[in-house]
């Protein structure tokens, strides 16, 4: 292939990948996530602290997960996300969420599970709670559940008593979940379940103030092994399963960073971040036009391609939920409009500076163009370490602030080989030999 | 276009002294004022309310006391241009702490969703003090190693002469004008150190270039040329890099602004220390080798004559 066409083929590459990442980004409010902290919302970090002395298991911890995905849950918070962090701490995100107080008291209240005769209650105003919490699908996005009063039921045993949950199949290969207890468990438990196996009588699994289920005694269990059937699919059984094993924990939950941001600041910030991203795109474009002239329109269009592939990125890792524009997040995008109009410059700067040397345009383009790109990859490089080093060991929101500046860094190396290289080698042969002085340049291929 | 040539290398006693009584001021404050660190580093809350541009410094210190926000007294309240408010109080429960925060509120008679409260428990300004430490520290190991392998270890640690100039100018700075010290600071601090490099790669990109064939020129006069020659690149390429990061700090908010002071103030170090710092102790250094001492006399004879 000769490089004439193998230019041409590196314009239209990146002609298609914009056309993708232009197809992916827009409209951008929809497709690019918002962070809790522009779309307001909690954002909690818990930790897990052991209460004994002995150090927590890796098992604990998954469990602590199960309660707090169970909590987080009940909230009723579409979106709501809990992620591990480090050995035992916890990020959650409640976005938009209104009573952060309440919020935060109950992430981080130990993990309450009650077991209750149903036939037991009789405020009728808690019965039909508890109806209700039954026939809500707490898992899914759910209407902000009220609690159940307290000092309404008496539970007769507590999760403490349980050693062991998990999902199994009935007689009949459909979903269950099999508990076992300790002997105190057993015995309780025996006593209630012949109590109420003549009647049919049901047991109300309360988590945190929320009714679970409700299962009826089939008969006396004494060994208290027990299995609850019903038609529950198996997702739903293995939800009851978390449930039944999240009580009792031994540890203890600790909030150590909260932040809770105002709907109309997130707005706010938006907006300022963003007035200030494109009076400061303008402004360099400004420069790039005044100082290099056509050579600055070139880096018009290496920052307009870097944009619309940044764009289309954070859109396409929006989608696969692994990007949230945080305000840090928007400060490392405007530092990397320095950084791609640097690129453009370096090559700017050398083409120039070989075409004064007495080169001729053509090979000034290919020569400068081929140095500048090593000097960048170089620079970039670098600071790629430093924004690696601060995602992968720093803590909180400057994460963010890395991400993007990675993103910004590894755009910024295939626009400024794929095109400002391209388009200068390009336009050398034609439009810039034809008036250098239209690019700031003098002379040229008289000193051939 | 005419070319302007900076004598750097004949220069170099005054940059040193200059770069020099910058970084004594900067320890004298480090010393003398201290860092104001963020509650991020030692705990504690940060309440901003919006929508209180004409609320007074005065009446929102009562209302932090009509709503019973523990050591209302202590609480550092700041105002900013757009008439929000940020305050600063040691309380370290995030429950009581939005509490707090939504009393204030109620004093004032605003609405809900005004209120932003971040609150840091206590131990946890340690893990992100670690956490920060050791991303500056691996990040300034990788950089090492990175620019020791690809070119050699005398640039690597001249570069790390001008980060540490660089850092310790900036902290002077921080403390000197009394401007707080957050996670934000320190990722912008570490980004610079990337980014000062990036300038020093660039200029000694350039004087391993012109130095592959010297005759006749000392290595001095080459590396001022080569200091010269990339000159233009590294002053617009701050250019442009800073005109947006200004305009952060102009229109952005607290978050943004935390991000862009530290950010312009290193950016411009950092392009400074390039040119100013590392590259001359480089060719002084440099031009102790053998091979660049008979280089010297040469060039010395040649001019003589």
């Amino acid at each position: 292939m000769d490089p004439k066409t193998r230019n041409v083929l590196a314009l239209v590459v990146i002609a298609v990948l914009v056309a993708l990442a232009l197809w992916q980004a827009l409209p951008l409010d929809q497709k690019i996530t918002q962070g809790l902290d522009i779309k307001g919302g909690l954002s909690v970090i818990l930790t897990a602290e052991p209460l004994g002395a002995a150090p927590l298991t890796e098992e604990a911890i998954d469990r602590v997960e199960t309660i707090l995905v169970e909590r987080v849950n009940g909230f009723g918070v579409s979106e709501a996300t809990v992620q591990r962090q480090g050995a035992n701490a916890f990020l959650v995100q409640l976005p938009g969420v209104r009573d952060a107080k309440q919020a935060l008291a109950i992430l981080g209240e130990p993990g309450k599970l009650e077991f209750v005769d149903l036939g037991s209650i009789t405020d009728t105003a808690t019965i039909a709670l508890v109806s209700r919490h039954l026939e809500t699908d707490t898992s899914v996005e759910a209407t902000d559940l009220a609690r159940l009063d307290e000092s309404a039921y008496e539970p007769f045993m507590t999760g403490e008593v349980i050693t062991a949950a998990q999902v199994t199949t009935d007689q009949y290969n459909n979903a269950a979940v099999s508990i076992t207890m300790n002997a105190t468990g057993s015995d309780i438990w025996g006593e209630v379940t012949t109590r109420l196996a003549p009647t049919r009588g049901q047991v109300l699994i309360v988590l945190d103030g929320i009714a679970k289920s409700a299962p009826s005694v089939q008969e006396p269990i004494l060994t208290g092994d027990t299995q609850i059937t019903g038609t529950f699919t198996f997702d739903e059984a293995k939800r009851l399963a978390a449930v039944l094993q999240s009580g009792a924990l031994p540890v203890e939950i600790r909030i150590d960073e909260s932040r809770e941001v105002g709907a109309t600041l997130g707005q706010d910030s938006l907006a300022q971040g963003l007035t200030a991203a494109l009076i400061g795109l303008g402004l360099v474009a400004l420069f790039m036009a005044v100082y290099y002239r056509g050579l600055g329109v070139i880096s018009w269009f290496s920052l307009l391609t870097f944009a619309a592939l940044f764009l289309g990125v954070l859109a396409f890792m929006s989608r696969l939920g692994a990007f949230a524009l945080s305000l840090p997040g928007i400060a490392g995008m405007v530092l990397t409009i320095g950084l791609a109009a640097d690129s453009s410059i370096l090559q700017f700067e050398r083409f120039k500076e070989e075409v004064r040397l007495g080169k001729t345009f053509r090979s000034a383009a290919k020569s400068g163009t081929r140095h500048a790109i090593g000097t960048s990859i170089d620079a970039d490089v670098v600071t790629l370490v430093s924004a690696a080093a601060i995602y992968l060991f720093a803590i909180g929101p400057v994460r963010g602030f890395a991400l993007t500046l990675m993103i910004g860094i590894t755009i910024d190396i295939i626009v400024m080989t794929l095109f400002t290289r391209t388009t200068i080698v390009l336009l050398a042969e034609s439009v810039v030999a034809k008036a250098p002085a239209l690019f700031g340049m003098k002379g040229g291929d008289e000193h051939a | 276009m005419r070319r302007i040539t900076i004598d750097f290398m004949g220069n170099k006693k005054y940059l040193f002294a200059f770069s020099a009584a910058l970084v004594v001021i900067s320890i004298a404050a480090l010393l003398v004022r201290g860092l104001m660190f963020g509650i991020e580093f030692q705990g504690g809350s940060v309440m901003t309310f919006t929508g209180t541009a004409d609320v007074s410094v005065e009446r929102m210190r009562e209302a932090l006391d009509e709503a019973g926000v523990a050591g209302a007294g202590a609480a550092v309240i700041q105002q900013t241009d757009e008439g929000d408010f940020i305050v600063r109080t040691s309380e370290q429960d995030a429950d009581a702490a939005s509490l707090q925060a939504q009393a204030v509120l109620g004093v004032l008679g605003l609405p809900d969703q005004d209120a932003s409260v971040t609150t840091i428990g206590p131990g946890w300004g340690a893990n992100v003090t670690n956490a920060a430490l050791i991303a500056l520290a691996v990040s300034i190991i990788a950089i090492i190693g990175y620019v020791s392998i690809r070119f050699e270890y005398k640039m690597s640690l001249t570069a790390v002469v001008a980060l540490a100039h660089d850092v310790l100018i900036v902290l002077g700075f921080y403390a000197l004008v009394g401007h707080e010290v957050t996670p934000n600071t320190v990722a912008a601090l570490l980004t610079i150190l990337g980014y000062s490099l990036y300038d020093t790669v660039v200029v000694f990109h350039r004087i391993r270039e012109n130095g592959q064939n010297l005759v006749r020129r000392s290595f001095q006069q080459m590396a001022n040329d080569s200091i010269n020659q990339v000159l233009a690149r590294s002053i617009n390429t701050t250019l442009t890099s800073l005109i947006p990061v200004v305009c952060l700090l102009a229109f952005g908010g607290s978050t943004l602004k935390d991000f862009a002071f530290a950010l312009v103030v290193g950016l411009t170090l950092g392009a400074y220390s390039s040119v100013g710092v590392a590259a001359p102790l480089y060719a002084l250094w440099k031009e102790r080798e053998p091979r660049f001492q008979a280089l010297k006399r040469k060039a010395e004879a040649h001019a003589a004559k």
